[in-house]
């Protein structure tokens, strides 16, 4: 029908299925798998283009209640089979979270910046990633694609054995289970011939350390370290004033906020960076240097702070 | 069966976007540069420009809401002169017409937005800018706490305003209207008066939400505006009476999500129709509202034309 429209109509290739350029497509789901309190979704999204680690995807049930999508990190990929790993915590995620095999899924992306892969294995240190909750979602992609680099490019002989750290918080046993998808990933390292050592803890001590994840990296990280961050903003600023406290580490912090878009349309994301201006989580992040997010690099250690 | 005529803009079909809710830059670099040649909207309409950049509210911004959503933005831009310098000559490029809003805090801010706006437009595409670019008066934000809605809830301020603008803006000029007031067509007669060439509307409605854990207000500003089909029927509303009040053409829209969204608003009197927030779950969508209208108007056998204001007449 639409090859009827008057000629003056730029012409609308596939319109029917959302117009000319790219939007979100219809993805299927191919698994859905319980992981504790998380649930790890799995879709084939045909024409995915790839995600960087840390990129993130707006998703919406087919027959959805919400009226926006929800961003989701893109937890596994290969080829057009995306997984995420999703807590259910409000309508959008539980939703998510309740499809069957077979069941439609609108799928926006891959959006946002993702973690520099250069960046985070550049340091004198290792590279460590710090997960809060669910937070650890975009880690599975992001240790297989360290594990790609190292395998392309292998660390020289005589070098000492590269390092990749792994240290996830989490509420409770249920909540940990979301440690469980890094495991692969981790092999994968360790056969590009990287260590890949982990520690997780829950703040009700049910599995692992009774401890917060900050305080797991007080024991853990070092000056030189190179950190990739997300989780929750709480967190983000617990680890943030961690990091203020140790010598030469940097960080790059993935960031949560409320999104209509995740676009850069509706500028409803912001995050108030250390000049002062406004930053989109979604456009410019989600992935942001701590020196972008904090004053001086590094948030003010608090008075009399721990140390 | 499809163009539209607003003012001196030919537009190939009625559906273009709401101001402040299709970045159509970014989205060319999120998905693809063929949004910008093929835009999926008739008229691209910026979000408000401001006269000087405005960081905006502070967050939380927005919130979904049963059937839409709230929003707080508060304005935020890079101010004229970044609009014109950075992002005005990009626009120009798109193969449609361009709509600028503009919102100021003050009648001389409005006037000094349109008299930079027409120069810049002058010295990029001389004599016949008025055939690509059009003005819209954005009197109507309810996220910022001056000017703006102040005017466009006042008559006598609307009609100072936009006739202030008219003086030096040869160009299409739309008067967008806040809903936010006790009769809608006294604002709409006072644009029409002042030599507006079209009216549009609505803006979003007043609102707030509760931080479930605080029970304070959630949005950092502590008022939002609020959108999505939620508000459909309460702007249909507006653009039938309307469609009664004015004789210029009306921008119908407020909560547009399908084509039959479109030919509602088209019933009740909008002679073009723009969708906002259904653009942020999925930024295509109005060239499927397009398609689907084409189709729609094909099966009904009839066309734009005829389909607009139909709701004032018997059946
Ligand atoms: C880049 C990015 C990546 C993300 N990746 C993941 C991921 O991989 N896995 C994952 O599980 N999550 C992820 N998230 C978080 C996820 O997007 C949210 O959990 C999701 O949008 C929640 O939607 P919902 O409809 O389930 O909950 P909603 O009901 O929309 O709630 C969303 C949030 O808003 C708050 N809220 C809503 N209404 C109110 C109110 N009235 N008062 C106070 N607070 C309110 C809720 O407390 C909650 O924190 C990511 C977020 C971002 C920005
Ligand atoms: C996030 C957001 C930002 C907006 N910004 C503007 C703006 O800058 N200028 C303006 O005139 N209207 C703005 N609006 C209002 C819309 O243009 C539109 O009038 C309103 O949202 C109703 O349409 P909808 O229900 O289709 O979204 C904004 C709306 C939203 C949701
Ligand atoms: S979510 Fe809309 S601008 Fe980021």
């Amino acid at each position: 029908m639409a090859g009827g429209a008057p000629a003056v109509w730029p012409p609308v290739a596939g319109a029917g299925a959302g117009g000319a350029f790219a939007a979100r497509c219809l993805g299927a789901v191919v698994e859905n798998r319980s992981l504790g309190s998380l649930v790890w979704l799995t879709l084939e999204v045909p024409g995915w283009p790839g995600a960087v680690p840390g990129q993130f995807a707006m998703l919406q049930a087919r027959d959805s209640g919400c009226f926006l999508g929800r961003p989701l990190s893109v937890s596994a990929q290969y080829g057009e089979v995306v997984s995420f790993m999703i807590a259910p915590i409000g309508e959008g995620t539980r939703e998510l979270c309740a499809l069957s095999v077979g069941e439609q899924v609108w799928v926006l992306g891959p959006l946002g910046n993702g973690f520099d892969l250069d960046l985070l294995t550049a340091g004198p240190g290792r590279t460590v990633l710090v997960g809060g909750g669910v937070g650890a979602a975009p880690f599975p992609l992001l240790l297989s694609a360290l594990a790609a680099r190292y395998q392309q490019t292998p660390p020289p002989a005589d070098a000492p054995k590269p390092e990749v750290l792994v240290l996830l918080g989490f509420r409770d046993a249920s909540q940990a289970c979301g440690a469980g998808p890094l495991a692969g990933a981790a092999e994968e390292l360790e056969a590009a011939g990287v260590s890949c050592p982990g520690e997780v803890a829950t703040e009700d001590g049910s599995i692992g350390r009774p401890e917060r994840v900050t305080e797991t990296m007080w024991r853990q990280v070092r000056p030189g370290d190179r950190l990739a961050v997300c989780g929750p903003w709480p967190m983000i600023e617990g680890v943030a004033k961690v990091c203020a406290c140790i010598p030469d580490v940097q960080v790059w912090y993935s960031l949560e906020a409320g999104m209509a878009c995740g676009v850069g349309s509706c500028h409803g994301c912001v995050v108030t960076l250390a000049d002062g201006s406004r930053a989109r989580v979604c456009r410019e992040g989600p992935v942001f240097s701590s020196a972008a997010l904090f004053d001086r690099g590094c948030f003010d250690a608090p008075a009399g702070g721990a140390s | 069966m499809m163009p539209v005529r607003l003012g001196p803009l030919l537009l190939a079909h009625p559906i273009i976007n709401a101001s402040g809710t299709m970045e159509i830059l970014d989205l060319a670099e999120v998905l693809g540069p063929d949004v910008l040649s093929v835009p999926p909207v008739a008229a691209y309409v910026p979000k408000t420009i401001t006269m000087d950049a405005r960081t905006g509210n502070p967050a939380p911004r927005i919130l979904e809401t049963p059937g839409g959503m709230i929003n707080a933005i508060g304005l935020e831009g890079e101010g004229l002169k970044g609009f014109v310098a950075d992002r005005l000559p990009r626009l120009l490029a798109l193969p449609c017409p361009l709509i600028i809003s503009i919102g100021g805090f003050s009648l001389d801010e409005y006037v000094g937005l349109a008299a930079g706006l027409r120069e810049a437009l002058e010295a990029a595409l001389g004599d016949g800018w008025t055939a690509k670019a059009g003005l819209e008066l954005n009197i109507s934000c309810p996220n910022v706490h001056s000017g703006c809605v102040s005017i466009g809830s006042n008559p006598a301020e609307t009609e100072l305003v936009v006739g202030a603008v008219r003086k030096i803006w040869p160009g299409l000029l739309i008067a967008k209207l806040t809903p936010n007031v006790t009769d809608i067509t006294a604002i709409a007669r006072a644009a029409e008066a002042a030599g507006a060439d079209a009216v549009a509307a609505v803006n979003t409605y007043k609102g707030l939400v509760i931080d479930r854990k605080t029970l304070r207000p959630y949005l950092g500003n502590v008022t939002g505006g609020l959108s999505g089909p939620a508000i459909k029927p309460l702007a249909l509303r507006a653009v039938y009476e309307l469609y009664e009040t004015v004789g210029i053409p009306i921008v119908g829209m407020g909560g547009v999500a399908t084509a039959r969204d479109v030919l509602e608003f088209m019933a009740c009197g909008a002679a073009a129709v723009a969708v906002g927030s259904a653009a942020f779950r999925d930024p295509s969508v109005g060239a499927s509202l397009a398609v689907d209208l084409w189709d729609e108007l094909t099966a009904r056998g009839t066309s734009v034309a005829d389909v607009v204001g139909v709701a004032h007449r018997p059946v």
